[in-house]
């Protein structure tokens, strides 16, 4: 019995032993814990479109420029200032005495080989888009840089704040593989460790040229189930959490321990339909069953009885934050006899059968819920939804570019935090971009035009023709602008960002 | 014994065999590999450089050879999505569900052991009901439910635990008492059956005859053999245990193989899912490939093939 115990004992220091080391000593004061539903696929922000990497790449890289979290307005930040020099060139001052993380210092090389990097058709990054409309990057001196566009660019400033700068030395000498793990920026924070789908680990960048964030650790945990999510806010083992589900808030906030932030944010959700046909052929390539699928479900009320009034309707997907919105375009109202009658002269008399695919709730508060709710109402005019869930955002991120997540899927935009309509529109809407699975020459013209002035009155009459187009063409099934729901500790200070970028470099004690 | 293990090492090499053949048939029963990996707007001449790319236009059993070779090097190759070998994404996280299930084992046979035990000896007694209430309970529970309250009360409620993570002893309390608590039950019960099995039989009467003290009666005599049956059952257990343990890692954010299998299997990362199941079918066999020689250990009536 003895020898049994004895070893026993030894079997369980054996197991304490072998487990992972604690990690740096951070105490509980001078660590903010943040949580992601689901984790990041690279560190290298350009290769990417997962808002987990943009919001992880605010934290540790810079942009040229950045949104005014209270005035809304883009001011400098590595840029000092900017100047339109002709219709196609811009001049860009850049803040002296800026250190990349690895000590090497900030200058207009480092944004040239960012923008040439981006830009390269080869490499195919996914920021290319975005960035689009600059021909070239031209040195002036150690200061000064010249974009040259093609043909007036309208947004080069508002995109500027969707651009992390990289450094030239990295991207020269340890090059794309390397960078997906090894994030050399020049923002507050510094990463120190990465274990996938667990945990990262930030620490305070001491030599940074901004503000000192309060806090010297950063670390940002993937917790995929959002009840534990909401436990650990409420035990004090995380401090930030998103996209809580409306009918969490009360839990939260009569917990004492933590309370909720609400921020209309620059995202807007939709139910993507596959009229361009990427999936191949399927019922939505008729517009009458487009207009149906609008007509059947009563969005008026999935806002007001399932997410809580948490939704602003929009007619089509344009963001009422966004410039270029048509506040005065009404949206569809649910009308179940004619969805019905469009059905039937489409073909369909006797209903039809689609594929739903859905994406994990990890922007959207209560995506599940209200697509529960969508699809009741699908049903009720005819159409039979089987629904297909992939539970990790980078992977149906990944297979919504594949053009494979026809002839229906879950989707919202968050602009890459650019408060333009042209952030979606080309994105989303233009013939054959990667997540467009709507295709119409008539919109892509207005889409290249709005582009290519300005003249913003002009750009405003574009973006309301091209509402109006998607509108009566029910290019998706439209839903609402989003308003984020943060979980926030009572011990500490934060406010819910519009712009959805999570800094955590703003996270202070919260005063007693 | 020596014999006995040669036969257990054969069984172990042929079943080894057969859970490679399933494993590399996944990829295939599940329609056209090149169709699931291809844009859906990829031409002929693009697929066809795939295939042959992919090796997919080699005969199946050389395909097969190629799979089983590399993947006793440990090469099942790329992930389809994470860009990472298979095989280290794997091992990585091998470790966390070991701990989990090994320390789950151990919170159910430290509930179940005495448990069963005292309900044998006191049979029918205020005890005995009580556990046969208790086994009732935790049988019924639905795991991640289970968990979720073990969270609200230890957690949040009384602040004594951590709701979930991974890394130092506080993290393990939680899981491993919420697997345990999902094997506990049978075990228990068979303990008790066995025991009052055992309890019968002529040797117990002679061991008490030859005077020796009742403890020793139980302990030495009878609860031996009242072990063989849950040995035997807690190997196969073993695979419901992991089965538990995906649930488990879900809601504690565990780091663990199980999940990352859930999650390669949804996103159809066929790599990734090859090597977890050919690894986990390989502990899952290990595992009772030992309980076979532990119960030879114990009864030298099986070893022997009497």
């Amino acid at each position: 019995m003895v020898r049994s115990i004895a070893l026993g004992v030894a079997l369980l220091s054996a197991l304490a032993l072998a487990l992972p080391g604690a990690a740096p000593a951070q105490t509980k004061d001078d660590t903010v814990v943040y949580a992601l539903q689901s984790d990041i696929d690279t560190w290298d922000p350009p290769g990417s479109v997962l808002r987990e990497t943009i919001i992880l790449g605010y934290n540790v890289y810079d942009h040229l420029a950045v949104r005014d979290l209270k005035t809304r307005k883009v001011i400098p930040n590595l840029a000092l200032s900017w100047k339109v020099v002709d219709d196609t060139t811009w001049e860009v001052k850049l803040r002296q005495g800026v250190k990349f993380h690895d000590g090497t210092p900030f200058t207009a090389k480092d944004v040239k080989a960012t923008f040439d990097r981006v830009l390269d058709p080869v490499k195919k990054m996914i920021a290319r888009g975005n960035h689009a409309k600059i021909k070239s990057v031209e040195i002036v001196d150690d200061y000064t840089v010249r974009f040259k566009t093609d043909g007036p660019y309208p947004l080069f400033v508002e995109r500027l704040t969707a651009q992390v700068m990289e450094s030239e030395k990295v991207i020269r000498e340890k090059g794309d593989e390397w960078m997906q793990e090894h994030p050399v920026g020049t923002g507050p924070y510094k990463l120190v460790s990465w274990h996938r789908k667990q945990e990262h680990l930030l620490v305070r960048n001491d030599d940074y040229w901004g503000p000192k964030p309060y806090y010297k650790y950063v670390r940002i945990r993937i917790i995929p189930e959002q009840a534990t999510q909401i436990a650990e806010l409420l035990s004090g083992g995380v401090d930030i959490i998103k996209a809580v589900p409306p009918d969490q808030m009360d839990v939260i906030n009569k917990s004492g321990s933590a309370r909720t932030g609400v921020s209309p944010i620059l995202r807007t959700a939709f139910i993507q339909l596959d009229q361009a046909a990427r999936s191949g052929p399927n019922p939505f390539t008729d517009r009458r069953v487009r207009i149906a699928v609008n007509l059947a479900v009563d969005q008026d009320s999935i806002i007001k009885h399932v997410i809580n009034g948490l939704g602003d309707r929009v007619a089509t997907a344009i963001n009422p934050m966004a410039f270029g919105w048509d506040p005065n375009l009404k949206p569809y109202k649910q009308d179940t006899a004619r969805a019905k009658k469009l059905l039937a002269e489409a073909g369909f008399p006797n209903g039809l059968d689609v594929v739903f695919n859905e994406g994990p709730p990890n922007v959207e508060p209560g995506q599940i819920q209200t697509d529960d709710a969508a699809i009741a109402d699908m049903t009720k005019v005819g159409f039979r939804v089987k629904r297909n869930y992939t539970g990790e955002s980078s992977v149906f991120v990944a297979r919504a570019k594949e053009g494979k997540l026809g002839p229906m899927f879950t989707w919202s935009w968050g602009y890459y935090s650019v408060f333009d309509a042209d952030a979606i529109l080309y994105d989303i809407f233009k013939c054959g971009e990667f997540y467009a699975y709507y295709c119409n020459k008539e919109l892509d013209d207005l889409i290249i035009s709005g582009r290519s002035t300005l003249d913003q009155k002009k750009r405003t009459e574009v973006y309301a023709k091209a509402q109006k187009l998607l509108f009566d063409d029910a290019a998706y099934l439209y839903k609402w602008g989003l308003r984020g729901v943060w979980g926030i500790s009572n011990r500490v200070d934060y406010s819910a960002p519009p712009d959805e970028v999570d800094r955590m470099f703003l996270v202070t004690p919260r005063k007693k | 014994m020596r014999r006995y293990l040669l036969r257990q090492l054969v069984q172990l090499i042929v079943v080894i065999i057969g859970i490679s053949i399933l494993a590399f048939s996944i990829l295939h029963v599940i329609g056209d590999p090149v169709t699931l990996l291809l844009p859906q707007n990829a031409g002929k001449e693009e697929y066809a450089r795939y295939k042959h790319l992919m090796g997919l236009d080699q005969p199946i059993w050389v395909q097969y050879w190629k799979f089983a070779t590399r993947a006793v090097q440990g090469d099942f190759g790329k992930s389809w999505y994470g860009n990472t070998p298979a095989f280290p994404l794997v091992i990585e996280r091998m470790p966390a569900t070991i701990y989990l299930t090994v320390s789950g084992l151990g919170v159910a046979l430290l509930i179940a052991l005495p448990l069963g035990v005292v309900a044998a000896l006191k049979r029918h007694s205020v005890v005995d009901t009580f556990c046969t209430m208790l086994a009732v309970a935790g049988q019924a529970m639905p795991i991640f439910w289970l968990g979720i309250m073990l969270i609200i009360i230890f957690a949040v409620r009384l602040k004594v635990l951590p709701a979930s993570g991974y890394g130092t002893w506080q993290n393990f309390v939680l899981p491993a008492f919420c697997l345990g608590a999902f094997l506990a039950p049978l075990t228990m019960r068979l303990v008790r059956s066995g025991l009052i099995e055992v309890m019968n039989m002529e040797f117990i009467k002679t061991a008490r005859a030859k005077g020796v003290g009742e403890r020793m009666v139980v302990i030495k005599h009878a609860f031996r053999n009242a072990c063989i049956p849950v040995v035997t059952v807690l190997g196969l257990q073993f695979g419901q245990l992991l089965g538990g343990a995906i649930i488990t890692e879900t809601v504690f954010a565990w780091p663990g193989v199980a999940t990352l299998t859930v999650d390669s299997i949804r996103n159809q990362d066929f790599p990734v899912v090859q090597c977890a199941v050919v690894l986990l079918a390989l502990i899952i066999v290990i595992v009772n490939t030992a309980v076979d020689i532990l119960v030879g250990l114990i009864d030298p009536r099986i070893r022997t093939g009497a």
